[in-house]
């Protein structure tokens, strides 16, 4: 059992600004959490203090229902791994799995069989006298992940493992520590600036800004339902495509009029009417996922809108099994994917059609979705 | 070229101009007194009474045991304090830490002399006068010591020290057993500019000490020097003097490369 509980955790470092505001998250047990957010918005400052690396300026750290702010971090059974692995640079892979080990006073057979474990699950064994200076990115990485291993801790942290490692490494750890994870049966919390390794990661995401909670939820859900405008532009790649106006109505008839005039949707009949009835006079912001803007017409009974002016492309990126085609519109850059055997081209008039009961609306004032 | 072998001439010329001395004190050494006058380069009448003379005279062997014991233990309570001291001021998060780091080096500007009848005055109310204590206490906490493990821990990542608090390691365990071990270099260079500086301190013993077998080498040999106990007898000061560098000529050929950049690093040269 592992359940880490923060509740209306803040941290304001000496003499500066609050960098967490306020933030309560359940972990539950064996979940994969991963934090997620911008450089700089206090996701390394949360896993610090949950490691107890980092004083916690108010709120309450459980973990099993037990308050551990003011405990150590050799006592709290959490195990970190680090965004630049920090190995001992003087020890072998051994001695540097080992030595919290012995700090612990385990027997020397026991720590033995804890390390060569370890390493067998890691592929490590044949590397355990070296040092790591004569090891890969990809190698180190793994002691630095058997460094935790061998404490067989409650709870694992990752402060951005993977950022150091080339593309095709970054994709294949993801996939490892995804089995781990099964394998240790553990609770786990990870941080990444990176959205695609927490989407694929993570059982349930924390979308972080500045010090706050934007959302939290599980992947599909931050990617078709987000909270607000931060959510619907952070996750996804390509990024959401957005475009400011404001909700008209006339008589029964419910619009939204792009900020240039330009785009004249009528969500008459569309999922949304509902909700934007009330936002009627309003300036709102629509946001539309680059899949559902295509450049075949729908045939589907949803409500659709396809802009009398035809798109002209400004750039096509075929990748064979879609094509990403870019525009722009009113001055903002939008992108529409679209099938891999797509002939649309640059310089051409395209018509375009628009899943509008799959677009976001978000209230301009506040950048809350509105539902 | 022509270039080429003008500077190797000045090169060459500089370094014999330090050389010669050197050699010049070895040669007389080894002469005798009579010859001392016209000695060139090679000893004059070659003997070794002036050395036997020494020894019999003077007790080097005690002095020489004194000054290695004070400067090895010296300079080891230097490293010990130094990483400590550094550590606190480069890692830990306390009020009044940058206050303190510039008074540190505000002592570093002081010259010896100014402390020197402050410092006798504290060796003679503790009662250390005569002891071993005058001659390392007060040199057992050293500014650059602390200047230089500062920098060198700064220049070590914050994570491994948080790796190291994770694996359950305390403060000490973490300078001594994590850090230390990956900046060498600074704790050689300390080692070298401490020892040397102890080893040829003399000015400092000479004020503390009076009890003979207590003395260290640079001061039994400069009492010995000035003091008449030489006779007047040029070649037996000497001797006394060529005994006093040997230990540091030996280390430096040891250390050589370290030397050198241990005078590079802390910009000091004499
Ligand atoms: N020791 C510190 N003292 C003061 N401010 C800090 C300290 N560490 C981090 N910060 C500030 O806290 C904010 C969050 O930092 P961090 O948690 O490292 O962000 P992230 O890991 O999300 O990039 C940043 O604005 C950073 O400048
Ligand atoms: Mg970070």
């Amino acid at each position: 059992m592992a359940e880490v509980l923060l509740k209306h955790i803040s941290k304001a470092y000496a003499g500066g600004p609050t960098v967490i505001r306020d933030i309560s998250i359940d972990v539950k047990d064996r979940e994969f959490v991963v934090l997620v957010g911008p450089s700089g918005c206090g996701k390394s400052t949360l896993l610090r203090m949950i490691a107890g690396l980092e004083d916690i300026t108010n709120g309450d750290l459980l973990l099993d229902g037990q308050r551990i702010n003011d405990r150590a971090p050799k006592d709290r059974d959490i195990a970190m791994v680090f965004q630049n692995y920090a190995l001992y640079p003087h020890m072998t892979v051994y001695e540097n799995m080992a030595f919290g080990l012995k700090l612990r006073n385990m027997p020397k057979d026991e720590i033995r069989q804890r390390v060569t474990r370890a390493a067998q699950i890691l592929e490590i064994e044949s590397l355990l006298d070296r040092k790591p200076k004569d090891m890969s990115g990809g190698q180190r990485q793994r002691v630095a992940i058997g460094r935790a291993i061998v404490r067989n801790p409650k709870v694992f942290l990752f402060d951005e493992p993977l950022s150091n490692l080339d593309a095709k490494l970054r994709g294949q750890t993801r996939i490892e520590l995804q089995k781990l994870h099964r394998d240790l049966q553990a609770t786990m919390i990870y941080v990444t600036h990176d959205q695609v390794e927490a989407m694929t990661l993570g059982d349930r995401i924390v979308v972080l800004r500045n010090g706050d909670v934007m959302q939290h939820d599980t992947p599909l859900a931050l990617y078709n339902q987000p909270a607000n405008r931060f959510v619907a532009g952070f996750i996804g790649s390509p990024p959401m495509n957005f475009l400011p106006g404001r909700i008209v109505a006339d008589g029964t008839a419910l619009r939204f009029e792009s900020a240039g005039g330009a785009v004249s949707i009528r969500l008459n009949g569309s999922v949304h009417q509902q909700a934007l009835a009330a936002y009627a006079g309003r300036a709102v912001e629509l946001g539309i996922r680059a899949e559902h803007l295509t450049d075949q017409p729908m045939n589907r009974q949803r409500s659709y809108f396809s802009p009398e002016q035809l798109i002209v492309f400004d750039a096509v990126e075929r990748m064979g099994s879609e094509t990403l085609a870019y525009f722009i519109l009113e001055g903002q850059r939008f992108v529409a994917r679209l099938s891999g055997d797509s002939t649309v081209d640059t310089s051409v008039g395209v018509s375009t059609f628009w899943d509008i009961d799959k677009a976001h609306f978000f209230d301009a004032d506040t950048e809350q979705t509105i539902r | 070229m022509a270039q080429t072998i003008l500077k190797y001439a000045l090169l060459v010329l500089a370094a014999l101009s330090f050389v010669y001395p050197f050699i010049w004190m070895l040669s007389a050494s080894l002469s005798s007194e009579s010859g001392l006058g016209s000695l060139v380069l090679l000893p004059e009448g070659f003997t070794w009474t002036n050395y036997v003379t020494v020894f019999t005279k003077i007790p080097l062997g005690r002095a020489f045991l004194n000054s290695a014991f004070v400067a090895i233990i010296t300079t080891s309570l230097v490293l010990i304090s130094g990483a400590m001291v550094g550590y606190a001021l480069a890692r830990l998060d306390f009020v009044g830490r940058n206050a303190i780091f510039y008074l540190i080096i505000f002592t570093m500007t002081l010259p010896f002399q100014i402390t020197l009848i402050p410092n006798y005055i504290t060796m003679v109310r503790l009662g250390w006068v005569d002891t071993y204590f005058a001659l390392i206490v007060p040199f057992a906490l050293s500014s650059l010591s602390v200047l230089l493990f500062r920098q060198a821990f700064q220049g070590l990542p914050q994570s491994l020290i948080d790796a190291a608090r994770m694996d359950g390691a305390g403060e000490l365990r973490i300078i001594f057993q994590i850090l230390v071990p990956n900046i060498l270099p600074t704790v050689l260079t300390i080692t070298i500019l401490t020892f040397m500086g102890l080893w040829n301190e003399a000015l400092w013993p000479l004020i503390v000490i009076r009890d003979e077998p207590t003395m260290t080498m640079p001061q039994l040999v400069t009492l010995f020097s000035v003091g008449g106990r030489a006779d007047a007898q040029l070649g037996v000061k000497i001797a006394a003097a060529v005994m006093l560098a040997v230990p540091i000529v030996i280390l430096y050929l040891f250390f050589q490369k370290h030397f050198i950049r241990s005078m590079a690093t802390s910009g000091m040269k004499d």
